[in-house]
């Protein structure tokens, strides 16, 4: 490097260009262009903070900015769900005072919250259909793309109408402010969904809140999360699990078995790990996000395993659809159908396709199964933590491969492809294989094996660290920042020249 | 809670972690437990380089079938109605009385010594009946024209390669000219197998789509550049006599594309010039000279504009050798080239050969995995197959590179070309399109030291220059003329065989004729002979006279099996 840096007409001509909406590097939180936007933002933050009017509409610039880097032009579709939520909202709430529930208008809400989801992810299906059904070419649909993070928005803002509507809280009263719940950037593509009630009151503080601690937690969070979410889940996807599905490291059974282990570990680090930053962010500047995983594969079963899985989701899915289908009041036989029904539509929301249905179909029926073994099985119970040790480890395991068998069904192309991964399994499968499979993908078992040991280490251990970052001090939490933007970066170079991958999006992104 | 507000500690972090990881950029690369560790720089984005980055080309296949389709689909229309009259493709001058060169006829004899020098041989992994490089091998033998498209990066910028390889064949198949020539190229290079000097002109990369105006992305021809230009853009080629093949040609072709009527001038010699008005239309268009001993061709744009892509300088017969040469191309600029333009190209040059040589821009020092690199390999077959239908494709496996050892600062194998090679073939393969394994060959000629030491190659140890070139040229043209060779030798054989036959069929037969002749002779001196003297004999000769009667019928015998021979010959004709 002779000249470290050129200033020159051109060096502002490609700042201007990285200042635009560029598809193929979208704007997340583990890129080098939010790091140097996070100080930008933080400078002007430090001026506004105090100010909760002023502060709001900052945030919410800078979100929408945010919104725009990694979506272009849809940030008008957000811009349109909060309009037409925050209108409807008010409109409910005139109906309440005058005694009636606005019943009309949070159906509308609803159908054009839907509608919009429906456009964006059943398109492709039906067009598909259509077209095997008349002839290609019947209809001549360009292929939707789903802008990043639709449904989180969408989602939000559903509950925020119906949450009115049941009178748990009252609507807001500036747009700005909605905007702020729906759009705030650390959370706004790939959540955790935030209960209004917790959330609106945060956002119209006078003050924030941010201590030495908030600090400490909040670096722990960021770094370990890029370190689960850039390191090993992306490497570990790259590496292993997408050549493995395509069938590219040979089709013997240890391999299609850890492929759906590593695809487990996988999803898991990629949607916790991303969380996890979004928690750290937006806790640097006061606001509380809600945990959205609790070591999730711990759970001795699937009831437990969807309190700790994606914890914001299922709550949200609990309370806007299970409950609204009528949840467990219309007695036994509605309470199984309702669950099943729930995680059917639950399935179907990630993309309409036989094996999302499968997916969601296994889930609900595994739910109900277990409801129905807790009535009928004395002793039988609901969480690990009620358990014998021993029976514990075994429902553990058993729980873990129902989840992972789960994850087939969800990462699978088609069906074609469970089948086959399945009888790769179960045909194909000789110890003669194992240790030349490890071998030859060295540093994905090591990443594999690393990501399960930190994961089966109980929450003590997760704590203390955490502590420890806390108690390390500005330098030392320096340090831990720029080592981890240092792994993240090597491990981008190492996969860019290994795969030719670009960093791209967390994988919930799609959904 | 003012008083325990730590936001300014957030930015102060924020900006302590940019300036830290801004520091650890300075950090060089090396290697921990084999795994190499690099420089990381967070600035990246804001370099001159990231603006100048080539923009990585996907293939798009779709659009490709959609461009030779709309193509086809044109051309029917025309037939089918015929109105409007379609503007002709080709616009001729022919000046004065241009004395063809004999046709080359090679014989196995002259080839031999070139085919026995061979290291590595071509591996063919076509699987049709007749591959299409048996074409190649036979059009070779037979000495009719052969075209090859030679495209590459820097490794072979300016000819290097190409112009012994293109000399050596004209040497052993005839063929004159230099072949395609750019006309002009948005930075500056030097050919010295042809002079350019251009004027006038807006120059594209293929490499720099963004620079690119949107209407001329679909326009660029394989050969990567394009120059827009109005009134008053000109440009001459002139030859040099570099080879002895060069220093003059017959023919040249100026390729260029004039969506408008245009009025385009040519000049041949600095002397005579002729006038086009080239009517509107959308595809690839040349204007054509012949004439004797063109020594340089100039063009210019009187009215209009037009797109030129260059020219090509061609003897009447032969073999003619395009050097297409793009800077820093991995090979997927070809994704970014217009099938339309590639297959009109096509259509009026008519491809036989097309070689991709790339390769030595993503080899990374100690990389063993080129998964992704084959996949896109591959695709760039699928390109060149659809775009040169006739052609064989041959992919030219990358060449040896060695680097300096950041621990020793000696120079030491990258330690991937081996294994970027067995992508390579495996692309090839999978394709049924044919390889030559480049690295090999320079192992055998003692590999890349031995190279820099012969001063075959630059001290970077990377890019050979033209002395390399030369070695690795003759390697290569060996490689295509083997086959030529022995298909020339087994014919040859075929004819001897033949014409030794016909001659022992002769033979034989002048020599039953010869003792029909004597037998006849001799049972007639018997005849007259018999007298009452000799009646005691009678016995004895009777029998004499019965071998003789088998004698002839062996004669006639005899004859129906010439006749047979001589059948045989024909159908083997």
């Amino acid at each position: 490097m002779t000249e470290f840096f050129k200033f020159d007409d051109a060096l502002w001509q490609r700042v201007v260009a990285l200042l635009e909406y560029d598809p193929l590097s979208p704007l997340t939180l583990t890129t080098g262009f939010f790091l140097f936007a996070f100080l930008i933002f933080g400078i002007g933050y430090l001026m506004v903070r105090g100010r909760a009017t002023l502060r709001t509409l900052y945030v919410v610039l800078f979100s929408l900015y945010f919104y725009y880097k990694l979506s272009g032009i849809y940030v008008l579709l957000l811009l349109f769900v909060a309009a037409s939520d925050f209108l409807i909202g008010r409109l409910v709430y005139g109906c309440r005072e005058r005694g009636r529930r606005g019943r009309g208008w949070v159906a509308l809400s609803v159908v054009i919250n839907v509608a919009i989801l429906t456009y964006f992810k059943a398109t492709d299906f039906f067009v598909d259909v259509v077209n095997n059904l008349y002839g290609s070419g019947t209809l001549n649909w360009e292929s939707v793309v789903v802008p990043a993070g639709v449904s989180f928005f969408v989602f939000q803002s559903i509950a925020y109408v119906v949450d009115i509507s049941r009178g748990e809280i009252k609507p807001l009263n500036r747009l700005s402010s909605y905007l702020f719940l729906l759009s705030f950037f650390p959370k706004m593509f790939l959540g955790p969904l935030v209960k209004a009630k917790d959330f609106i009151p945060q956002i119209e503080a006078d003050g924030v809140s941010v201590t030495k601690a908030d600090v400490g937690r909040a670096v722990s969070l960021v770094a370990g999360g890029m370190v689960k979410y850039a390191v090993i889940a992306k490497a570990l996807g790259l590496l292993f699990v997408a050549p493995a599905f395509a069938g590219e490291l040979g089709d013997g059974g240890f391999v299609a078995l850890m492929a759906i282990y590593g695809f487990t570990l996988q999803i898991y680090c990629d949607f916790s790990g991303y969380s996890d930053i979004a928690q750290g962010v937006a806790l640097m500047l006061g606001f509380r996000l809600p945990d959205n995983f609790n070591a999730p594969y711990h759970s001795a079963t699937i009831t437990e395993f969807w309190r700790r899985w994606h914890v914001s989701l299922s709550t949200w899915l609990k309370e806007y659809l299970y409950i609204s289908l009528g949840g467990n009041r219309r007695g036994s036989f509605r309470t199984y159908l309702n669950l099943f029904l729930t995680m059917l539509l639950g399935g179907l929301w990630h993309g309409v396709g036989m094996t999302f249905i499968a997916w969601g179909v296994l889930h609900g029926v595994a739910l109900a199964l277990h409801k129905i073994w807790m009535r009928i099985v004395p002793g039988a119970k609901a969480l690990g933590g009620d358990m014998s040790p021993l029976r514990r480890t075994f429902a553990t395991i058993f729980t873990f491969n129902l989840v992972a068998f789960g994850w087939l069904l969800f990462t699978a192309e088609d069906m074609s492809v469970v089948g086959d991964m399945l009888s790769r399994i179960a045909n194909n499968f000789s110890t003669a294989d194992i240790w030349a499979t490890i071998e030859a993908n060295g540093v994905a078992f090591g990443l594999m094996a690393l990501g399960y040991l930190l994961h089966a280490l109980p929450r003590r251990a997760d704590e203390a660290l955490r502590r420890g970052v806390e108690r390390v001090g500005f330098v030392g939490q320096c340090v831990v920042m720029v080592v981890a933007i240092w792994l993240v970066m090597q491990c981008g170079m190492l996969l860019a020249a290994e795969t030719g991958a670009a960093a791209g999006l967390p994988m919930y992104a799609a959904f | 809670m003012k008083s325990s507000d730590s936001t300014p500690r957030v930015v102060l972090l924020t900006l302590t972690v940019i300036v830290g990881v801004i520091a650890l950029g300075f950090v060089p690369q090396f290697e921990l437990f084999g795994m190499p560790i690099r420089s990381i720089d967070i600035l990246s984005d804001l370099r001159d380089s990231a603006a100048d980055e080539p923009v990585e080309y996907e293939a798009d296949i779709e659009r490709l079938e959609q461009e030779l389709a709309s193509m086809v689909v044109r051309d029917t229309v025309a037939v089918v109605d015929s109105l409007p009259v379609l503007p002709p493709v080709r616009y001729e001058w022919i000046e004065g009385e241009v004395r063809t060169e004999a046709r080359v006829k090679p014989r196995s004899e002259m080839l031999r010594s070139v085919a026995e020098s061979r290291s590595v041989a071509i591996e063919n992994f076509d699987t049709l009946q007749v591959t299409r490089f048996d074409n190649l091998v036979e059009k070779l033998a037979s000495g009719e024209d052969v075209r090859i498209a030679f495209m590459g990066d820097s490794f072979v910028e300016g000819d290097i390669l190409t112009s012994d390889l293109r000399s050596e064949l004209q040497r052993l198949f005839g063929g004159r000219g230099v072949g395609f020539v750019a006309c002009d190229i948005p930075f500056k290079t030097v050919r010295r197998t042809v002079k350019r000097s251009s004027s006038g002109w807006s120059a594209y990369s293929v490499m720099k789509p963004k620079s690119v105006p949107e209407n001329l992305s679909d326009k660029f021809f394989i050969s990567g550049y394009l120059a827009r230009g109005g009134a008053g853009a000109t440009t001459t080629w002139s030859t040099t006599d570099a080879f002895p093949t060069l220093d003059s040609c017959t023919r040249a072709r100026v390729l260029l594309y004039s969506r408008d009527t245009s009025t385009v001038e040519l000049r041949i010699n600095d002397t005579i010039p002729h006038s086009f008005v080239v009517a509107g239309d959308d595809r690839l268009r040349e204007l054509y000279v012949e004439a004797q001993n063109i020594g340089s061709v100039g063009v210019k744009v009187v009215d209009g504009e037009i797109l030129c892509y260059g020219v090509s300088l061609e003897g009447d017969s032969g073999v003619v050798v395009d050097n297409f040469s793009v800077r820093s191309n991995n090979g997927h600029a070809i994704f970014g080239t217009g099938a339309a333009i590639n297959r009109q190209a096509d259509d009026m040059l008519g491809y036989d050969l097309v070689v991709l040589q790339y390769g030595l821009n993503i080899m990374q020092k100690g990389q063993r995995g080129y998964t992704n690199y084959r996949k896109q390999l591959c695709n760039m077959i699928t390109y060149a197959e659809r775009c040169f239908p006739n052609a064989a494709i041959l992919v030219l496996g990358v060449s040896d590179r060695w680097v300096k050892s950041d621990e020793t600062g000696a120079y030491e194998s990258i330690g991937s070309a081996d294994a970027l090679t067995s992508y390579q073939r495996a692309a090839a393969d999978s394709t049924n399109v044919m390889f030559w394994n480049t690295y090999e060959a320079m192992r055998a000629l003692g590999g890349m030291p031995q190279f820099v030491a012969n001063g075959w190659a630059a001290g970077d140890h990377t890019h050979i220059n033209f002395a390399g070139g030369r070695r690795i040229a003759k390697a290569l043209v060996a490689a295509i003329v083997e086959p030529v060779y022995e298909l020339l030798k087994e014919r040859e054989e075929e004819q001897r065989r033949i014409e030794e036959q016909r001659q022992r069929v002769l033979e034989a037969q002048r020599r039953q004729q010869m003792q029909l002749e004597l037998s006849l002779e001799a049972t007639r001196g018997l005849l007259e002979g018999v007298d009452l003297a000799s009646i005691d004999s009678l016995g004895q000769g009777g029998e004499e006279i019965a071998t003789d009667t088998a004698t002839i019928d062996d004669v006639e015998s005899g004859e129906d099996g010439i006749e047979e021979v001589a059948l045989n010959i024909e159908s083997e004709k």
